[in-house]
């Protein structure tokens, strides 16, 4: 194991176009599990090619345990992979295809059956060692797939959308055991993903990537809670977080076609600086309804309400926009009745209108974690 | 606008059973949700009612007309596919208007032109009629898509899937979006899913339907809350819900004496499920409760004992994976703000008025013990 380390890190495949993967720095601990996010195109598995060496690096470095691997041979870089296509030998048992690439490095036969046991111990596939792929699961090829990259015992290992094949069961099953392994062997992972809950789930921290480059990396809790830039923002939380642009006006901020206007608290004032138009977004479960008028509360109508068991969805419709909210179950409402929506300035994100970047009071921001706080009882 | 009526539809492909005795009743301008997973016979069903597959045995009526004789152009009925099938080069208001010239569906130009305009107008497509559909979102495509199936006002629409290969953000949104306007539709539509939130936010009624039969016909929260079986029970929810076996131990009138999870319980119920569960042969039986449903203890001292198998944070809330006494697996859905260390023992709970009852043998729904509906407050 081994920590791994990414220099300006760019990869260009025809001048024509931006590069693909353009200055990444990612400083990755030894044990830890970091996320590689984004949608697709971003550049992730670019990234995690260029690490397992599948892949041409154009510039920047690549550090595993501080050793440059840049030119060094894909098999000889200590890197395990595990690709999203399972990619077993057919004509193998479960046991030949674990123990092939350690013969190909001359491990002697031995050692071999011993790591061969002890992996298939670990990733619970005992009894599938003398199957052929074929008849396996998808769930079941899943793991003997990870099992393969692991029993090389490689200082990193690789995950390439591991889960994103399989059924929505099986993969909530198998994102538990992935955690759970992680937590036992503390193996330096980088796993790539499409799906934010995934990364929010496994990752110690996620590195969000957009066209190529690195937008935010932090803790799950972190990225979640103060999204660096509206990128983020949208791109993590499901239902996903209600933005929208708004502006200054006679001490006010005014989302124009609604009724909303706030006034300039503190905490506005700090974030907004000078300026005169600005992006407001906020979560669904930020969002208060109640059916009777309460002090800065704004009127609404309800346009949609999904009843979903667990979780209520409220939407309330302006213009454009349908303002999305998260509500105790508990609460009943109808469609066309009229509501009060109410929320702290603390929940609202703001973001420049020009780049999109987060507009923090970076002394107070970090520092003071509201989400410690603050009554989320009612999702339980 | 018509009514919909399946009577016994039964379809093999070869000795692959397509759908077996299905019976459906849809009343006029009901919007009817068909769920279950990949290969439960969604599609089939589908096929069916459209005539571009024929029934073995079984009939589809129309309003009042028994259609099994008619092709499928002949049904007035209309499909929103997965893929949309526009035509790409075409503006919104070409593909909108192309079934209008078709010679089943011709209508005066004006005719056309203004109906195009009506219903571009009801699904927000209006400023985009000059577009071509390569310069559309996801979003615009699938509204247009609707609004071509629209134009012909079919008595029956037709919904495989539309959702299913947007991204899930997107998902969400065009969700609400469609649900948002499901009401404008006026048209009776059944919307085939393999998404539990789509068959539970959109459809007045879910058909649950797997193997090739329906599993259960029912209001969201009654398949929610009251699942005919276990197997129903499981594929709504995301964590699945908590099955585990348990012991009745002793039965009162109204507490009953639970041994589950390795440990014993005393839950107490109302009244009649104490004598349902009394009236029992088996003293066994089978016990749900969803995920949101445990609570783990503060004082970590009452309730079941275990031990931290695995914590995931997903951002406002956390999945809890927990080793009970009893060895059982147990999921949790927690706070967001909470964390937890893996190998922690922890003490969880499970609120009484969750606990849905199956049979230990045929997995079917015995009770659930409280009636949720009316626990809720209005507004």
């Amino acid at each position: 194991m081994a920590e791994l380390g990414l220099k300006r890190l760019t990869k260009v495949y025809t001048q024509a176009q931006p590069p693909a993967v353009d200055q990444l720095d990612l400083a990755i601990n030894d044990g830890e599990f970091v996320a590689l996010l984004g949608p697709s195109g971003c550049g992730k598995s670019t990234t995690l090619r260029m690490v397992a060496g599948l892949e041409s690096v154009t510039n920047g470095e690549i550090r595993v345990g501080g050793k440059l691997v840049n030119h060094v041979h894909p098999k000889d870089r200590g890197v395990g992979l595990a690709f999203e296509n399972y990619a077993l030998y057919p004509p193998l048992k479960v046991r030949e295809n674990l123990a092939f690439n350690l013969k190909a490095h001359g491990v002697n036969g031995k050692e071999i059956a011993k790591r061969v046991k002890e992996i298939a111990r670990t990733l619970r596939i005992e009894e599938l060692l003398d199957l052929k792929p074929a008849v396996l699961s998808s769930g079941q090829k899943q793991r003997v797939n990870m099992a393969r990259a692991m029993v090389r015992r490689p200082a990193v290992l690789l995950l390439d959308e591991p889960l994103s094949h399989l059924d929505a069961r099986l993969r909530v099953e198998l994102r538990t055991e992935i955690k759970r392994l992680h937590a036992e062997q503390r193996f330096t992972t980088v796993i790539v993903t499409h799906d934010q809950l995934e990364a929010m789930a496994l990752a110690d921290r996620i590195a969000v990537m957009n066209e190529g480059k690195l937008q935010q990396f932090d803790t799950p809790l972190e990225v979640f809670n103060h999204p660096a830039n509206e990128f983020v923002a949208g791109f993590l939380g499901e239902p996903p977080m209600n933005i929208f642009r708004a502006v200054v006006d006679s001490g006010q901020l005014i989302i124009p076609d609604t009724q909303f206007s706030l006034p300039l608290s503190t905490f506005l004032e700090n974030r907004l600086g000078p300026r005169k138009e600005v992006k407001l977004g906020i979560r669904p479960w930020g969002i208060r309804i109640s059916a009777t008028e309460a002090e800065g509360s704004f009127v609404g109508k309800i346009a949609v309400v999904e009843n979903l068991g667990d979780e209520t969805r409220v939407g309330v419709r302006y213009g454009e926009i349908l303002l999305m909210s998260s509500i105790p179950v508990t609460k009943r409402y109808q469609p066309g009745q009229q509501v009060y929506l109410s929320f702290n300035d603390e929940d609202l994100n703001l973001f420049d209108v020009s780049n999109g970047a987060r507009l923090s009071d970076r002394e107070n921001e970090r520092d003071s974690d509201r989400w410690e706080n603050r009554d989320v009882a009612h999702l339980r | 606008m018509a009514s919909l009526q399946l009577t016994g539809l039964t379809k093999f492909y070869g000795k692959r059973r397509g759908v077996e005795n299905v019976s459906l009743d849809i009343p006029d301008q009901e919007f009817l949700t068909v769920f279950g997973p990949a290969g439960a016979g969604k599609t089939t069903t589908l096929n069916l009612i459209a005539g571009i597959v024929t029934p073995n045995q079984g009939s589809v009526r129309i309003g009042t007309r028994v259609v099994d004789s008619l092709e499928p152009a002949d049904r007035n009925v209309a499909m929103v596919f997965e893929s949309y099938a526009l035509y790409p080069q075409l503006t919104v208001y070409q593909n909108m208007v192309f079934p209008l010239k078709s010679p089943k569906h011709r209508l005066p130009a004006q005719e056309a032109e203004r109906r195009v305009h009506h219903f571009a107008g009801m699904l927000k497509i209006d400023h985009l009629l000059n577009r071509p559909i390569q310069a559309l979102s996801n979003g615009q495509r699938q509204r247009t898509a609707l609004g071509r199936a629209l134009v012909r006002q079919p008595d029956l629409f037709l919904m495989d899937e539309p959702l299913s290969h947007l991204d899930a953000k997107l998902r969400h949104s065009m969700r609400a979006e469609l649900k948002e306007m499901r009401d404008q539709l006026g048209t009776t539509t059944i919307y085939v899913t393999h998404d539990y939130l789509e068959a539970m936010s959109l459809g007045d009624r879910v058909a649950v339907i797997n193997h090739g039969q329906i599993l259960q016909l029912g209001a969201p929260d009654e398949v929610y809350f009251r699942p005919a079986t276990v197997e129903v029970a499981q594929l709504f929810g995301d964590p699945e819900i908590n099955i585990v076996e348990a012991k009745i131990q002793r039965k009162h009138r109204e507490a009953i004496r639970l041994q589950m999870l390795g440990e014993d319980w005393s839950a107490s119920v109302p009244e009649d499920i104490g004598r349902m569960l009394d009236a029992l042969s088996s003293d066994t039986i089978q016990v749900g409760f969803r995920p949101a449903d445990v609570e783990i203890a503060a004082d970590g001292k009452t309730g079941f004992h275990g031990v931290v198998y695995s914590f995931e944070p997903l951002g406002t809330k956390s999945v809890l994976t927990i080793d009970s006494v009893g060895g059982q697996r147990v999921r949790a859905l927690v706070d967001g703000h909470r964390t937890f260390q893996v190998d922690r023992r922890v003490n969880f709970s499970v609120s009484t008025r969750a606990l849905i009852f199956f049979d230990r043998d045929n997995a079917r729904y015995l009770a659930r013990s409280s009636q949720t509906e009316e626990e809720y407050s209005h507004g």
